[in-house]
């Protein structure tokens, strides 16, 4: 069944974590009779195990919805959009597709970050908003303080605000109508060249990628030759279909559409979201907006088991089939052995990942504190990006050294303005604007450096607000910075898992902690350890370990000796497992120590 | 090391084979239970109260349990073929000077019905100063005892408390006396590194100790065993453990005072005028062979080591039902018994004669000590006068770090 443009809304709901986006979704499912009730398994969209334990939306999905209203059948797509800021390429690929968005603010929680970060680019695509204001059927309910938010943070009429309880179905009904009446159906020329737009894909093992597109103008039916522009791939379209919410084939799709496309691609590498498929007869311009997935966070994945380095590695590759956006490559580290450096699209990405591999492929890693990109100009000109802290050259090569700068914005009760602000400001945090949403919650925006975010950022905002803070980043530019490497030496040898790059005045402190938990966390050695703290060849702190003065047991009679003996080669095994550098045998318990927490500076 | 389980119906006291008893058979590799063994240990695992750094097997306050203890070393005892005559014995605890002379004299009628006393050059029994006394001490030495083993441990009173013993300074200078009197060998155990104890006590301790003219001395650093009261409680940070380098000092400081006084270090923590090291001991630390008796004793013969069930309740049970006493038993290759005598000779401060350990273990000394002969003859922790090779004071200090890469 084909519908005309007139009868197709397509729309995406947007919502902070938690405010009830997948409860609603479901509902709207189960009201339009697309899935039964006795079927619906709780949340359907969210069909990854983990995205279920996070209560996260990790990928995109569309479903395809049958609706009457007024004794019209209107087909409603709903596109179901990431809502965290590491995906906002992702999401704003998936807006791009929409007419209109379901704005969904937890009656309770109220306006959080991700709320206006996504309601903004939501607007900045041009799409209707329906605001929702969910769970009002909870008691601490406050509906009315929330519609003021809205208004303030949003610039929401509080007239146009529905009220739902997506876990009750009260004011399912309205919304639905409302998706109707108030988005707009999709425009474009049916009879045009073909413009689909790729906004999501996922791998399946025996058909191969699985294509979401949107139809910006034309057709596409089976047996058609079609490009991928940014790919630059032809391929003969195989299967059409739609979500319903299970695939379902149709030989064609239509201007205004969603649906997938399969045509035999058999590695996501080649799909691109945000690219354009056209017609390879009659070919059209390609889609604006694409961008290559930009990685912003770095970190080290080690199997803890220097064995595992091959399963590891199959794990990621599997991994990656399915989310092309992380990227690994081989590193070896003199403290870790070896193991991959691997580049996320933010934080909750790395964390993702992280936690799948750990899950789906029973691996026990050790991860690296994450770092971001550094660019780096050198004297002779030249630009080059720095992934990791060794490849930092000296410092009389470096002209500029310049580190991602992010918007971030919180919304935090106003009591707490004060400690987000000294928190902010300890972070080179340079304010932009204050904002009160209400009496009691207020919308601070600062720019950082991402390093900044990254290291504790979220952590800390949860801390000093009590667990009420929420936030959100996003990417604004490179900025010239006072930046430098500092390296920790083990006896004058550099340990290079231990280089980290900070800002200047931050160096001295930083390099202080570590060297001095890297102290602690060193046995005593027949001789003497000097551990340093450097930029370059100036040592910025020093602690020293004693030469071992005395390690002898006491007593060793009848029953000691098989016990000692047993112990003492256990020892030895052990020792050989330990690395050694500058003739210092450090524990991998020691290097994770150091590394994982970064330093408690 | 498998542990050996014998069926639960075992004949006690079925008849000798031509060469073994056959109850201990399949309970220990046959090698290992040969009659040619003549320095026996009985554990001994009765005490008045736990001091809170004992990890022995001991049954505090239990001497309701003494009859069946006897009961079962008998039997323990009777699993064996009779043995050659004793060279030497040690009663170890535990505090055998707990149980009452009859108990005592049960068990030493045991034993020598299995290994005769006739040759015994050394018989320690190990005390505790309150039990001490100038009858007791006639009564040991009259029925063959030749050295008493006093568990000083400190003469400071606070120090005392600290490890929880129940006599004070004065009773262990009494004690002492009366071992003296009695003309048995006096050994004096003391314990530094204590939390909270200076350099200064320590010194007041030894000098204490020098002027009871003991015979041999024992010297201990404080150990944290896991399982006892005071690891918990070192865990927990409610004591804090000496510093290494204070602990260094205080042991340095012991090596040094004794060794004036004419002690000679023989051993890590043992020290002795000339003529009386702890023979029993030595075999210990030589690669020698003896027999345990009793909750959690040792035996060793030729590489086969073994141990019984460390639980006096288990022992006890077990003897009773005609189960195997022994917990747990390996044997040890030619050469891994070369390298444990290598690495426990190296504990003595005699070293490791080259002669001798070629005789002994059939292995030239040269190739164990290959791989780390050169650097710790540079940074000063062996020595080697072409004869023997030894640890110096500085290897001896830090040899648990070191003793580990010749394994």
């Amino acid at each position: 069944m084909s519908f005309d443009p007139q009868h197709i809304r397509n729309f995406c709901i947007i919502a902070h974590v938690d405010h009830g986006k997948s409860t609603l979704a479901d509902r709207l499912l189960e009201k339009t009779g697309t899935v039964e009730a006795r079927q619906m398994r709780d949340q359907i969209l969210d069909d990854l195990e983990l995205e279920r334990q996070r209560g996260i939306t990790i990928k995109a999905r569309a479903v395809a919805m049958h609706y009457e209203h007024e004794g019209e059948l209107y087909e409603l797509n709903l596109i179901d959009t990431p809502g965290h800021v590491d995906f906002q390429y992702e999401v704003s690929r998936s807006l791009a597709c929409c007419e209109g968005a379901i704005l969904v603010v937890d009656a309770v929680q109220g306006v959080e970050a991700q709320t206006v970060a996504n309601a903004f680019l939501a607007m900045d695509n041009e799409l209707a908003i329906i605001p929702v204001i969910n769970k009002i059927d909870l008691r601490a309910a406050r509906v009315d303080e929330v519609l003021q938010e809205m208004q303030h943070s949003l610039g929401i009429d509080p007239k146009e605000v529905l009220l739902v309880s997506a876990k009750t179905g009260q004011g399912v009904d309205q919304l639905l109508q409302a998706v109707v009446t108030r988005l707009p159906p999709p425009a474009g020329d049916p009879q045009g060249p073909l413009q689909a737009m790729v906004f999501d894909s996922h791998y399946d093992e025996y058909r191969g990628a699985v294509v979401y597109v949107r139809l910006m103008s034309g057709r596409i039916e089976v047996g058609q030759k079609v490009r991928f522009l940014k790919a630059g791939v032809t391929h003969e379209v195989a299967e059409l279909g739609k979500f319903r919410p299970r695939m379902t084939a149709f030989p064609a799709l239509e201007t205004g559409e969603v649906g997938y496309l399969i045509a035999n691609i058999k590695s996501l590498d080649q799909v691109h979201i945000g690219d354009t498929v056209t017609s390879v007869q009659q070919p059209a311009p390609a889609l604006p907006g694409y961008r290559r997935p930009k990685r912003m966070v770095y970190c080290g994945l080690y199997p803890a088991d220097g064995q595992e380095f091959n399963e590891l590695r199959e794990a990621l590759e599997k991994l990656s089939i399915n989310d092309p956006s992380f990227e690994f490559v081989p590193e070896t580290s003199d403290a870790l052995g070896p193991g991959f450096r691997c580049g996320f699209l933010g934080l909750l990405h790395m964390e993702i990942i992280q936690q799948r591999l750990e899950r789906e492929a029973d691996l026990d890693l050790v991860q690296t504190a994450p770092n971001v990109i550094y660019e780096i100009v050198t004297r002779s000109g030249e630009v080059i990006e720095v992934h990791r802290p060794q490849e930092v050259p000296d410092a009389g090569q470096i002209a500029e050294f310049r580190q991602p700068m992010v918007r971030v914005s919180m919304i935090v009760p106003s009591e707490a303005i004060g400690s987000v602000m000294k928190l902010c400001q300890d972070r080179r945090g340079e304010p932009q604007s204050t904002e009160y949403l209400s009496p009691t919650r207020a919308m601070l925006i600062y720019h950082m450096p991402l390093a900044e975010v990254i290291y504790d950022l979220h952590d800390k905002l949860k801390s000093v607000t009590r667990g009420y803070g929420t936030m959100d980043y996003e990417f604004i530019g490179y900025a010239p910075a006072d930046l430098v490497r500092v390296d920790i030496l083990v006896n004058g040898k550099r340990v290079d898992a231990l280089s980290f790059i900070c800002h200047r005045s931050d160096a001295e402190r930083r390099g202080r902690a570590v060297v001095k938990k890297l102290k602690n966390e060193l046995d005593r050695h027949l001789f003497e350890i000097a551990v340093q703290a450097a930029i370059g060849s100036r040592v910025i702190a020093r602690e020293t370990v004693p030469a071992l003065r005395k390690n002898v047991t006491a007593k060793c009679y009848g029953g000691d000796i098989t016990r000692k003996r047993k112990l003492w080669a256990k020892q030895r095994e052990g020792k050989k497992r330990l690395k050694s550098i500058g003739n210092v045998d450090i524990s991998q318990r020691a290097f994770m120590a150091v590394l994982e927490s970064g330093s408690e500076s | 090391m498998s542990a050996m389980e014998s069926p639960p119906q075992a004949e006690l006291h079925a008849p000798a084979g031509p060469r073994v008893l056959p109850q201990v058979r399949g309970w220990l590799p046959e090698p290992a239970w040969r009659a040619d063994i003549s320095s026996v240990y009985v554990h001994i695992p009765f005490c008045r109260h736990r001091c809170g750094y004992c990890s022995f097997t001991v049954a505090a306050g239990r001497d309701d349990l003494v009859p069946p203890f006897l009961e079962a070393i008998a039997r323990e005892l009777a699993l064996w073929p009779l043995g050659p005559p004793l060279k030497t014995l040690y009663w170890g605890g535990g505090t055998p000077s707990h149980i009452s002379l009859q108990a005592a004299d049960q068990l030493a009628a045991e034993l020598f019905h299995r290994f005769p006393a006739d040759g015994l050059v050394e018989w320690t029994v190990e005390a505790n100063p309150s039990d001490v006394t100038d009858e007791w001490c006639r009564q040991m030495a009259q029925r063959g005892v030749t050295r008493i083993s006093l568990g000083v441990q400190s003469f400071d009173e606070g120090k005392l408390r600290f490890l929880e013993r129940d006599h004070t300074g004065r009773t262990a200078r009494e004690a002492a006396r009366a071992v003296h009197r009695a003309g048995l060998v006096l050994s004096v155990d003391l314990i530094f590194a204590v939390p909270g104890e200076s350099l200064s006590l320590w010194k007041h301790d030894l000098q204490e100790a020098c002027s009871l003219e003991p015979h041999h001395l024992s010297t201990y650093a404080l150990t944290w065993e896991p399982g006892t009261r005071f690891y918990a409680a070192l865990k927990k940070g409610r004591v804090t453990a000496v510093a290494e380098d204070q602990e260094a000092q205080m042991y340095e400081w012991a090596i040094e005072y004794l060794q004036d006084r004419g002690w000679q270090q023989y051993e890590v923590s043992n020290f002795a005028l000339s003529g009386y090291r702890c023979r029993h001991n030595e075999l210990y630390w030589t690669g020698g062979n003896y027999l345990g008796f009793g909750p959690g004793a040792a035996s060793h013969r030729r590489g086969y080591r073994w141990m019984n069930h460390r639980s006096l309740w288990n022992y006890l049970r077990r003897l009773r039902s005609g189960q195997s006493p022994i917990a747990e038993w390996e044997v040890l290759s030619p050469e891994s018994m070369a390298r444990e005598r290598l690495v426990f000779g190296l504990r003595r401060c005699d070293g490791v004669d080259r002669r001798w350990f070629a005789v002994q273990t059939g292995f030239e000394l040269e190739p164990f000590l290959a791989p780390v002969y050169d650097l710790w003859l540079a940074w000063g922790l062996l020595e080697d006068d072409g004869q023997s090779v030894r640890l110096t004071r500085r290897g001896l200090m830090v040899s648990d770090a070191i003793l580990p890469e010749l394994l």
